[in-house]
């Protein structure tokens, strides 16, 4: 049969900015080879500037949207604040990792600016909650190894928020293109310290 | 009791083994444990001057063949034992091998479908002077005057049972040693190495090292 | 909440069973190594992770933190180096608050190694551990299974052949500290090099008796990328939009006003 990461299909990806951070999915939904729906967002945010991408067995995504949404709702009544990027992160992986010998078949990405100090925060993790902390950009889903390529090549640091949008969106959209199980629309979220801008990208809908 | 398999060959995957040639050997004045220094993770050599000789009590040493992580579990378990023990014994009295050597047979035995494990039990204490015990896989114990094991000891069964004697003098028995060990290592490929001795005796530990120059004549 | 959940281990080797793949985890195909010189000890690694053929982090830290002066390095899968790590740093430290005294080295390979054995090498932690404590210096390591060695010089991880090839030449029981970073860098650039599963750069961790111990990150950059020739910024306007939405962030000012005296009807 197949892989579960790859059953619904469905691709990620965050970069960093100059004091920004962009944040990028597909909007498909598939079973194998048949399109399900066009519309299955992949990012969810946590707080004003925090976001969470999952990426993998639809199921598990959606279970983990509802564990992450009660575990930071929860957090916030506690804390009086909105959670933290690096806090969400460890938050990830230890739920991940409690999973160690039975894992959810995701492989989320988190990206936010610090709540405070505005400081982009990006990073990945592997489905048993390891962190891959990276200063650049972070991948995942079905066409992450597309989207390695597209953003080594395209990855430039410290760009403003305008070029950051078009340089995640072009690596994203030409990345899913080389991906049967990713595409059919995609959304970019672009946070910068004042507001979030969220665009729904034109792509080919085969 | 019936549908109990015990699979003694299988080891888990990347473990870490010691195919091995231990043995201890009773003399005039106590015990001598002997083995090579060799650990392997499949072909490749982990560790050249491993320590398979491991202290139990003051005089009660064990020889560790088969899983490393198992026998050093077993054996760790063991020295805790024998230390609550051994704490609630009169003054100036310290437990026996016998009584180390049934610590480690009641472990091995419980729990054989887990471990891995050939041992060879050897010590001297006042009461019974020096004595070997032997507690193979899946537990049972063997009282002995000589004990020979690891993948190594095959190939020296004939030549120790040839040449073994009652109350030998302690160079006698470390020469006996050193030849069989300088045997097995020769012909086992996963026995290599320094052989590495431990002498227990009424006046305590002496530990002995010989380098292949010394041992490959 | 506390512990492991093994909700999801029926479904998934059900899964299994039906010919479903099983998840591959990121693992740190690695060099690490140690080596003790007169007066303390080193460690080194590199930098890379991996995921079956995608490098999946060019710059990751396999060097971890037990206590202030025990550092260990760690190969095998990526997670649980550092949750295994974290967890016995953790108990390590109410260990050392619960008695009062300085953390030792043997004390966080007892933990190691019987945490280790008791997963029976579910766990694939491989561990060189180093560290000053009040009884000197000392260097060891741990394999997944709950194995321990001790050794005045070690390599562990799929480098570790051409790591150790390195020190079974160059090493020497009296190094200088100087000469002790050197040999362990060098063992880490022979798996960086003739490892596939390692690159990028080499990390050190010096631990000195009666001196703190000194992380050096990214001690050896072999591997720098080059700067591009030619930049690939698009035109503002290059990607089609089909809707937008804006959500401004405002920052909410909280003053405290503060009066002299409340005004409460005290008369009923």
């Amino acid at each position: 049969m197949s892989d579960p990461f790859s059953i619904n299909g469905g691709s990620a990806v965050a970069m960093v900015g100059k004091d920004c951070i962009a944040i990028a999915s597909d909007l498909r939904l598939g079973n194998q080879s048949l399109g399900v729906s066009n519309n299955f967002e992949k990012i969810f945010g946590f707080g004003d500037k925090c976001f969470l991408g999952l990426t993998g067995l639809a199921t598990d995504v959606l279970t983990l949207k509802e564990t992450f949404r009660f575990k930071t709702n929860l957090y916030k009544l506690r804390e009086e604040r909105s959670i933290e990027p690096e806090t969400l992160a460890n938050l990830v992986s230890s739920t991940l990792y409690e999973r160690r010998f039975g894992p959810y078949f995701v492989s989320p990405i988190v990206a936010g600016l610090g709540h405070k100090d505005n400081k982009p925060f990006i990073c990945g993790f592997d489905s048993i909650g390891c962190i891959d902390f990276a200063k650049d950009f972070i991948v995942s889903g079905t066409a992450s190894d597309q989207l390695y390529g597209m953003c080594e090549s395209l990855y430039e640091p410290d760009l403003e928020p305008e070029q950051l949008f078009e340089t995640i969106s072009q690596a994203l959209l030409n990345a899913v293109d080389r991906d049967a199980l990713s595409g059919w629309g995609a959304v970019v979220y672009i946070v910068t310290k004042d507001k979030v801008v969220k665009r729904v990208l034109k792509t080919r809908q085969d | 009791m019936n549908g109990i398999k015990v699979d003694i060959n299988h080891l888990k995957k990347g473990e870490v083994n010691l195919g091995t040639s231990i043995m201890a050997v009773k003399f005039q004045d106590g015990v001598i444990l002997g083995a090579d220094s060799r650990t392997t993770t499949g072909s490749y050599i982990a560790n050249r001057v491993t320590d398979k000789l491991t202290q139990i009590h003051d005089t009660i040493y064990c020889c560790r063949s088969g899983s490393a992580a198992d026998t050093q579990a077993v054996a760790d378990m063991v020295k805790y034992y024998l230390q609550i023990y051994a704490a609630q014994l009169p003054p100036n009295e310290t437990p026996t091998t016998e009584i180390a050597a049934n610590v480690f047979q009641e472990i091995c035995y419980n729990n054989k479908d887990n471990l891995t494990a050939g041992i060879i039990c050897a010590g001297y204490d006042k009461k019974n002077g020096g004595s070997v015990y032997s507690i193979p896989i899946g537990g049972s114990i063997h009282k002995q005057d000589y004990a020979i094991a690891g993948s190594g000891s095959t190939f020296i069964y004939g030549w120790c049972n040839e040449n073994f004697k009652q109350g030998m003098q302690k160079d006698e028995c470390v020469d006996f040693i050193k030849t069989a060990l300088s045997e097995a290592i020769k012909w086992d490929g996963s026995s290599g190495g320094v052989i590495r001795m431990v002498i227990l005796t009424e006046k305590g530990v002496e530990r002995l090292i010989f380098y292949p120059d010394e041992y490959q004549k | 909440m506390a512990g492991l959940n093994f909700e999801n281990y029926q479904r998934n080797s059900y899964l299994s069973t039906k010919g479903f793949a099983t998840p591959r985890a990121t693992s740190t195909g690695t060099t690490i190594v140690g080596c003790k010189f007169p007066g303390g000890v080193v460690i080194a690694a590199d930098t890379r992770a991996t995921s079956g053929p995608i490098v999946a982090d060019k710059n990751c830290e396999k060097l971890h933190r037990l206590a202030p002066k025990i550092w260990c390095a760690g190969a095998g899968t990526a997670a649980d180096t550092e949750m295994v790590t974290q967890l016995i740093a953790s108990n390590l430290e109410l260990h050392a608050l619960s008695q009062n005294r300085e953390p030792r080295v043997i004390t966080a390979l007892t933990m190691l190694k019987q945490h280790l054995f008791k997963y029976q090498g579910h766990l694939g932690a491989y561990l060189i551990c180093a560290g000053v404590d009040p009884t000197g210096a000392h260097l060891l390591s741990v394999q997944a299974h709950g194995s321990t060695d001790i050794g005045k010089y070690q390599s562990l991880g799929s480098g570790s052949l051409a790591a150790m090839a390195v020190l079974e030449t160059n090493f020497r029981e009296d190094l200088t500290k100087e000469e002790a970073i050197k040999l362990c860098a060098d063992a880490i650039e022979a798996g960086i090099w003739n490892d596939l599963g390692s690159g990028s750069n080499v990390d050190v961790c010096v631990m000195e008796v009666g001196k703190d111990a000194e992380l050096y990150r990214n001690y050896l950059t072999p591997n720098v990328r080059s700067q591009k020739a030619r930049s690939y910024k698009f035109a503002p306007g290059t990607t089609a939009i089909l809707r937008e939405s804006v959500r401004d962030i405002l920052d909410v000012e909280e003053t405290v006003v503060s009066f002299d005296q409340m005004e409460v009807d005290t008369e009923a």
